[in-house]
């Protein structure tokens, strides 16, 4: 009988525990309700009923793929999740190629009845198959941790190309969490940390102007009010006017009168904040946190080195998102496209955080 | 051995709990933030969400201006003033529907007709403009009562006139409201939604410069929608202006001869390719849709002489005897008859095996004709004659390279004419070809079918060495020239192209002629008559029966260019059921060239 790859990442020293095979309903249940409650601030912030509804669809369908997903079997799967990349490299280079038209950005790949985002795919296909490449084999080289530094950084550099800063930050991050998660020695990481200071400042000569504008923007508000600064300064009344209690559903006049930027994608936050206030951001903190420690959970309770990996990535990688995206709408991080997950308007987006969901939720099965 | 690389998973469970610490960090500091703004500073936001509001509005640029070829102004701008009204900052909808009616004197059911439907399209907090062009009168009493009118106000905005109205009209187009599904085609269109933009002619098809870049104003607003002060302007981009190559007085001029005709006219330089009369009768004024003089609007869409329709550049029709000089040339070329083979035209051809005769518009013949004859006389059995020995297969490639049956990307509206061979008439009709179609071809009529732009970019090639132009109507956006391209058709024999310019001098310089009616020995003029059919005549229906339908009468063309000796304008006209190419249309095509050569 051959071995398959995977077989070697079970980490003999802890004891096999029995298998399940119900679902968590803790993460099921928060991440439903997340998504539905995301629809209705949708239609609050663009008013657009066509909008809410297209999110709504695809929360069906990626709903559906959640379960489909979280009952397979992750081991069967292997081969799958090693070589995702490839497919995943291709769309991104086929949206620099044949990007939707009448954006200025070549972010969106046009297939008639929905556009897609293959940057939002590759975040998530860049752990899958580094985790997977870097529990193939009982020993693993600085080689393969090389490798994987390297596919991550063309995938880095393509996204840049369309241009997304802050999906190419959450792209590095999907490929560096394996890497260090893994077990890179402190030397290297120390190493890597030391360089990425030194490259500062020749990152902030290649950043765009517009990019740079959001960065002085941060740390001086009141430098360019009307100009860069008018997006956080109106985020930020939102967000105070909203008080304790919130303005009330359909009822904040900042999201209402369009002073908010982007109200249904990235800026949601500030809508929810306007609109429901102090009590209904920290309802969304506490769900939020229940759903990322139950996902947390999973990777601890595993013994077998790739689930262990890849859900405690995936896992880290929606905390990446939920607090830098908070944290840009509140303005301590420079504005950055990144939605909230799961609450933001965004097909592509959606779809890919439920299958995450699906992904770790399978990975139960053997802890 | 196995595994030292590894971490075990108690090392990895210490490592996920490092890195989830800068993600800890960074929520809690964003906590902070929160409870910061929604506590501490929640008062002073309140008051400044609620009391003054700064509002970010849209600027729109003034529209690029169009110049004729000698700076001439075409279409212009005039500042008008809108009611913008927001509707949230109204209380009692039907109560000021009724004041503002009787402060403007504006029918009521329609101020209702037009809020309402307004109102269902925007957002809350949005503003919509309710009235256009306010007069005098108006405004003077709308300031006096403008403590009544919460929500309301008075905003300059820019109304396109084109000077000229109708004679340039359909060459100029119109302006109208971006529907939805422009706007689905079209991203950009998004910030002009309250905004006119080019629907048709020039002005659609040079939007994208004409239209300029939106700009941004910040005021401070009180709760009633009455602005306070205006922070800053973010300033809106004029749009292009246009330079035409159109000579607006030959266009005023030539247009005038088309008066209570259906027909269109083309003038184009044969080596430059500038347009410099495009006219298409009946026209209309823009400024009836640009204006949204609702009545008029009316009239025109339900015109049945299709106004709005620009013949000169969708219009196709048969190209009829302007045809067979291109015709004589593919023979020359290939080398079916030589320039004097004389053939015998009795007014009747036939071909073997078929005993229906194929007639020539002259009863009993042109007599011995030989190609330079044939063309200035316009002998259909001579054509007949080269058309049968040719075939199709070798007449409609060579059409092609002349351009026919193909579109001149001068418009997106342009049609593309039909050039007609086997493959199209099986994909078309499902029918074979048949001789005589190509017999038919040979004399332009049949299934061929060209637009007045294609005939006169044809004609330019025959007289300036075989080149093919592309035809341009805009000399200049904003100074920047426009590029100018040609391709060079491949001719066997450069002679050929001299042999079929002797015959056009014929048409008019000789005395059996078709058009010596406008022979001038001052200005030399050369060209070709046409006449084509728009019912094919039937043996026993008599000819004068059709004539009786006006409807039914034949197109007059002609194609014409001069001077002679060096030639400057390319002019095709044609007259809708004018029925004669010489007496009708070629007077127009002197017309041109004697007033462009002033």
């Amino acid at each position: 009988m051959s071995r398959k790859p995977l077989d070697y990442s079970l980490n003999l020293d802890i004891e096999t525990s029995k298998r399940k095979t119900s679902l968590d309903l803790w993460i099921v249940l928060s991440v439903l309700c997340l998504s539905v409650f995301g629809i209705f601030m949708i239609y609050s912030a663009s008013q657009s009923l066509e909008m809410a509804l297209r999110q709504g669809i695809y929360l069906v369908l990626g709903f559906s793929l959640l379960l489909l997903i979280s009952f397979s079997n992750f081991r069967k799967m292997e081969l799958f999740y090693l070589y995702s990349y490839w497919p995943g490299l291709f769309f991104l280079t086929l949206v620099l190629i044949i990007p939707s038209e009448g954006n200025e950005t070549k972010r969106w790949i046009d297939f008639g009845l929905f556009t897609f985002q293959p940057s939002e795919l590759m975040r998530f296909l860049i752990p899958v198959s580094a985790a997977a490449f870097l529990s193939r084999k009982p020993m693993i080289s600085n080689f393969d941790y090389l490798t994987v530094f390297i596919l991550t950084m063309i995938a880095t550099y393509l996204v840049l190309l369309q241009p997304d800063l802050g999906t190419s930050i959450i792209v590095i991050l999907s490929g560096i969490l394996p890497i260090l998660l893994g077990g890179l020695s402190w030397t290297f990481i120390s190493f890597g940390v030391f360089t990425v200071l030194l490259s500062l400042p020749v990152l902030w000569f290649s950043l765009f102007e517009y990019q740079k504008q959001r960065i002085i923007t941060l740390f001086n508000p009141e430098a360019d009010i009307y100009g860069a600064g008018w997006n956080i300064a109106q985020s930020k009344i939102a967000i105070g006017s909203g008080g304790i209690f919130g303005k009330g559903y359909l009822n904040g006049s900042q999201s209402q009168l369009n002073f908010i930027p982007e109200s249904h994608s990235d800026f949601i936050f500030s809508v929810i904040s306007e609109e429901f206030g102090l009590v209904g951001v920290t309802s969304l903190f506490i769900v939020y946190g229940l759903l990322i420690y139950r996902l947390l959970l999973i990777s601890t309770n595993h013994q077998n080195r790739f689930a262990k990996i890849l859900s405690a990535t995936l896992s880290m990688i929606l905390l990446a998102y939920i607090s830098i995206n908070i944290c840009m709408v509140i303005g301590l991080l420079p504005v950055v496209g990144m939605p909230l997950p799961f609450v933001s308007q965004g097909g592509t987006a959606l779809i890919i955080n439920l299958v995450t969901i699906g992904i770790i939720l399978s990975l139960r099965r053997e802890t | 051995m196995k595994g030292k690389q590894f971490l075990s998973g108690q090392s990895i469970l210490k490592r996920i709990f490092l890195f989830l610490i800068p993600f800890g960090i960074l929520l809690i500091f964003a906590f902070l933030q929160i409870l910061n703004l929604m506590i501490f500073q929640s008062e002073k936001f309140k008051t400044q969400a609620d009391t003054n509001r700064v509002l970010k509005e849209k600027v729109f640029p003034p529209r690029g201006l169009i110049y004729d070829t000698k700076g001439r102004i075409i279409v212009d701008n005039f500042i008008r003033q809108d009611l913008v009204i927001t509707p949230n900052f109204i209380n009692d909808y039907s109560k000021y529907l009724s004041l503002l009616s009787e402060i403007t004197g504006e029918d009521e059911n329609i101020l209702e007709n037009v809020f309402y439907e307004k109102l269902s399209e925007i957002k809350p907090f949005q503003s919509f403009t309710l009235l256009r062009g306010l007069n005098d009168e108006q405004l003077a009493k709308l300031k006096l009562n403008s403590s009544n009118l919460a929500g309301t106000e008075i905003i300059p905005s820019f109304s396109r006139n084109v000077v000229y109205g109708e004679s340039s009209g359909s060459l100029i187009g119109y302006l109208g409201f971006a529907s939805r599904k422009d706007i689905l085609n079209n991203p950009n269109l998004k910030n002009f939604n309250d905004q006119q933009i080019g629907l048709l002619g020039i002005e659609k098809e040079f939007d994208e410069h004409l239209r300029g870049t939106i700009g941004y104003r910040f005021s401070e607003k009180d709760a009633k929608g009455r602005v306070l002060d205006v922070l800053a302007i973010e300033p809106s981009i004029k749009g292009k202006n246009l330079k035409l190559s159109i000579d607006i007085e030959l266009q005023n001029k030539l247009y005038k001869e088309f008066e209570g005709r259906k027909g269109a006219l083309i003038a184009i330089e044969p080596d430059t390719g500038l347009i410099r009369a495009m006219i298409s009768s009946p026209s209309y004024d823009p400024d009836h849709f640009n204006n949204l003089n609702v009545e008029k609007i009316k009239t025109l869409l339900s015109n049945k002489n299709s106004p709005l329709f620009n013949r000169a550049i969708s219009g196709q029709y048969p190209p009829a005897s302007t045809l067979k000089p291109f015709i004589g040339l593919v023979a020359l070329e290939e080398k079916v008859i030589s320039w004097r083979d004389k053939i015998l035209d009795e007014g009747e051809f036939f071909v073997e095996g078929d005993e229906r005769p194929y007639r020539g518009w002259k009863e009993g013949g042109h007599g011995e004709v030989d190609m330079e004859k044939a063309i200035a006389e316009s002998s259909d059995v001579y054509f007949y004659n080269i058309a049968f020995d040719l075939t199709v297969s070798s007449i409609s490639p060579f059409l092609d390279k002349f351009g026919f049956g193909k579109s001149s990307q001068l418009f997106k509206n342009e049609s593309e004419g039909i050039l007609p061979d086997q493959k199209w008439k099986l994909g078309q009709k499902g029918e074979f070809w048949f001789k005589g179609d190509t017999i038919n071809m040979g004399i332009g009529q049949g299934y061929i079918l060209a637009t007045p732009l294609q005939i006169a970019l044809a004609y330019s090639a025959l007289i300036n060495g075989g080149k093919l132009i592309s035809p341009r109507i805009v000399e200049s956006i904003d100074g920047e020239e426009e590029k100018f391209s040609s391709k060079q058709i491949d001719i066997k024999n450069k002679k050929n192209l001299d042999y079929i310019q002797e015959a056009l001098i014929s048409v008019v310089e000789s005395d059996t002629g078709t058009a010596k009616n406008i022979f001038n020995p001052k200005l030399r003029i050369a060209g070709k008559t046409g006449t084509a059919q728009v019912k094919s005549l039937i043996d026993d229906k008599k000819y004068q029966e059709i004539r009786e339908n006006i409807s039914l009468r034949d197109h007059a063309l002609f194609v014409g260019y001069g001077p002679v000796e060096d030639p400057s304008l390319v002019v095709v006209v044609i007259v809708e059921n004018g029925e004669s190419g010489s007496l009708v249309a070629a007077p127009i095509v002197k017309k041109a060239i004697d007033f462009y050569q002033k």
